[in-house]
């Protein structure tokens, strides 16, 4: 590694493990919100398909507005700081929740259902007892997604004042000083592959419980 | 007694044009296997499925115990009723007692009695809880989860269980033994069952009433030796096929006729005395049991050319046996499967019942007819 690379690792320590905190603060807020507002929405949609066919393509056209677009948008509403980029980040997470979600439930073999409506199950009862746990690993599967999207995404809120590894890499190009640019880029990258790792290893053992 | 009536039931699906169920007039006798058959799409699944109100009736009664089931709030109705399914439906996250458990978790029974009542149930179904409990589906084969799935039904004690091809999914050997393991079940339950199957011998083999199917019409509801003697129209005829005789095969079960039975010798019987044994034997054979009395194997003329001193050297293990509820169309499948003139028929416990030859077979059938 680069010497002054390495000397601003060691120099800036503190601010770093501040704007990692940071950084992970508002990525675990934004997917705590999105898994509570994204499983409900698509345990919604897997009981009405009305309610699908507008939720699912809605939550793909949020998808496709250039974040930066959509955080500059919300200004007017929100101002600048820390609740524009939770918002934005929460609605970045609902996709890949919502659509995981539903599609878990829908893709339970429907002997499974049945069986469990025949045994006298009530719908509450299959919902918790049978698809829930069925399509645990498929939601999950959602959440590491949206994770490691909006650790990425994450970087950009920092435009809007709402902190994070971005500072490094704003701060880095107004003062044209690479190595911080290159340690903001290194660190979000790494909490990306550790979020992905971790949730995976949660999902395999998950499902191997299940098998 | 009448457990359940199906009057007038029509079903007709949201828009289909025509009618799943035609004005179905049945009758369901108390302690009686209804088998409901007929080719796919006739309506025997939506028939059965409407007993329970997986599927609302579009018009007509259903009366159990007298009672209409729309009456019966569903959630009860199904707690009531047994359900096996096709290709079974066990929960495939949860262990094989749980799945056991679900009915008797859905009644809020105690745990204590949960546990001991599931190893009862798996213990019955021929499972040995100490190994399988703790297991899921995915480690079972396809005869043990079709097992797991009757225990399941059974675990509450219903009056009244729906079986939808429950022995669908597993190869002929294994289904011939599940069948005749879960007739004699049957014999001590006395259940009122609906046991819907597109295998007509399927039907003759486990029904006390066959409800014939056809267009979402009811074509014959009859015995078996009724259906097979006097059917009712072409279209019945075709479908029970037109070698009735070895169809009447089903009908007959081991336990029904004499059987003869060979001498026996133990394992550790001299050669001497085994000789004299088949020498002394019609069939020219030989029963070998060990010291619990259960049969392991025979001892023909063959087995004697082998050197050794005892019987416990020389016999041949026995294979395929049949219980005594096995029909006569299994046990003429593994004489033909053997080349052998007789199969060796045990009882639960294996010990030896007799062996039963083609000539017991021919003339089973001659006075069955």
């Amino acid at each position: 590694m680069n010497q002054t690379l390495w000397d601003f690792f060691i120099t800036r320590q503190d601010l770093l493990l501040e704007l990692i905190l940071e950084h992970v603060g508002i990525v675990l807020l934004a997917v705590a919100i999105a898994i509570v507002i994204g499983v409900t929405l698509g345990l919604l949609s897997s009981y009405y398909s009305a309610l699908a066919s507008i939720i699912l393509p809605f939550t793909q056209i949020m998808m496709t507005v250039p974040s930066i677009a959509l955080l500059a948008l919300f200004i007017p509403i929100f101002g600048t700081g820390f609740l524009n980029g939770l918002i934005g980040l929460v609605i970045y997470s609902l996709l890949p929740i919502v659509r995981n979600t539903y599609i878990g439930i829908k893709e339970i073999d429907k002997g499974i259902i049945e069986a469990a409506q025949g045994m006298g199950m009530s719908e509450r009862r299959i919902l918790l007892k049978v698809k829930i746990p069925l399509a645990l690993p498929v939601i999950l599967a959602g959440v590491r997604t949206a994770t490691v999207m909006i650790t990425g995404i994450a970087a950009i809120v920092s435009a809007v004042g709402a902190g994070g590894l971005g500072e490094l890499i704003f701060r880095g190009i107004a003062r044209t000083y690479r190595d911080m640019i290159i340690a903001g880029t290194i660190l979000i990258s790494l909490l990306g592959i550790a979020a992905d790792y971790g949730l995976k290893a949660a999902e395999r053992s998950l499902t191997k419980q299940q098998s | 007694m009448i457990k359940i009536k199906y009057e007038n039931v029509v079903k007709q699906f949201p828009g289909s044009d025509h009618l799943a169920v035609d004005n179905l007039n049945m009758e369901v006798h108390e302690g009686e296997i209804c088998i409901l058959v007929g080719p796919s799409g006739c309506g025997k699944t939506t028939s059965m499925k409407m007993t329970n109100r997986i599927f609302e009736h579009t018009s007509g009664h259903i009366y159990i115990d007298g009672v209409d089931n729309r009456d019966i709030n569903p959630i009860e109705l199904r707690l009531g009723i047994g359900y096996v399914i096709q290709e079974i439906g066990l929960f495939p996250h949860m262990t094989i007692a749980d799945n056991v458990a679900t009915v008797l978790v859905e009644k809020k029974w105690p745990k204590n009695k949960i546990h001991q009542r599931v190893e009862e149930m798996l213990n019955l179904v021929g499972l040995d809880p100490e190994i399988y409990s703790k297991r899921r589906p995915s480690g079972l084969s396809g005869g043990q989860r079709q097992r797991v799935g009757v225990a399941r039904a059974l675990a509450s004690d219903p009056p009244v269980m729906l079986m939808d091809e429950p022995f669908g999914a597993v190869d002929p050997i294994t289904r011939a033994r599940l069948q005749n393991e879960f007739l004699r079940l049957q014999e001590q339950m006395k259940k009122t069952i609906i046991f819907v199957t597109h295998d007509i011998d399927e039907a003759i083999k486990m029904g006390d009433r066959i409800a014939v199917m056809r267009y979402g019409q009811l074509v014959q509801y009859a015995t078996p030796d009724d259906l097979l003697s006097m059917p009712a129209n072409d279209f019945v005829s075709s479908l029970v096929g037109g070698n009735r005789s070895i169809k009447r095969l089903n009908l007959i079960k081991v336990e029904d006729i004499d059987l003869y039975r060979p001498p026996e010798v133990a394992e550790g019987d001299s050669k001497t005395k085994v000789v004299e044994a088949v020498a002394g034997d019609k069939l020219g054979v030989a029963l070998v049991v060990d010291d619990r009395g259960k049969l392991v194997g025979t001892v023909t003329n063959t087995d004697l050319k082998r050197k050794g001193e005892y019987v416990k050297d020389i016999y041949a293990p026995a294979h395929d046996l049949v219980g005594p509820k096995s029909t006569l169309r299994d046990t003429l499948s593994i004489m033909l499967g053997y080349g052998e003139g007789y199969a060796l028929a045990v009882d639960q416990e294996g010990k030896p019942r007799g062996a039963v030859s083609v000539d017991d077979i021919f003339s089973a059938v001659k006075d069955n007819e």
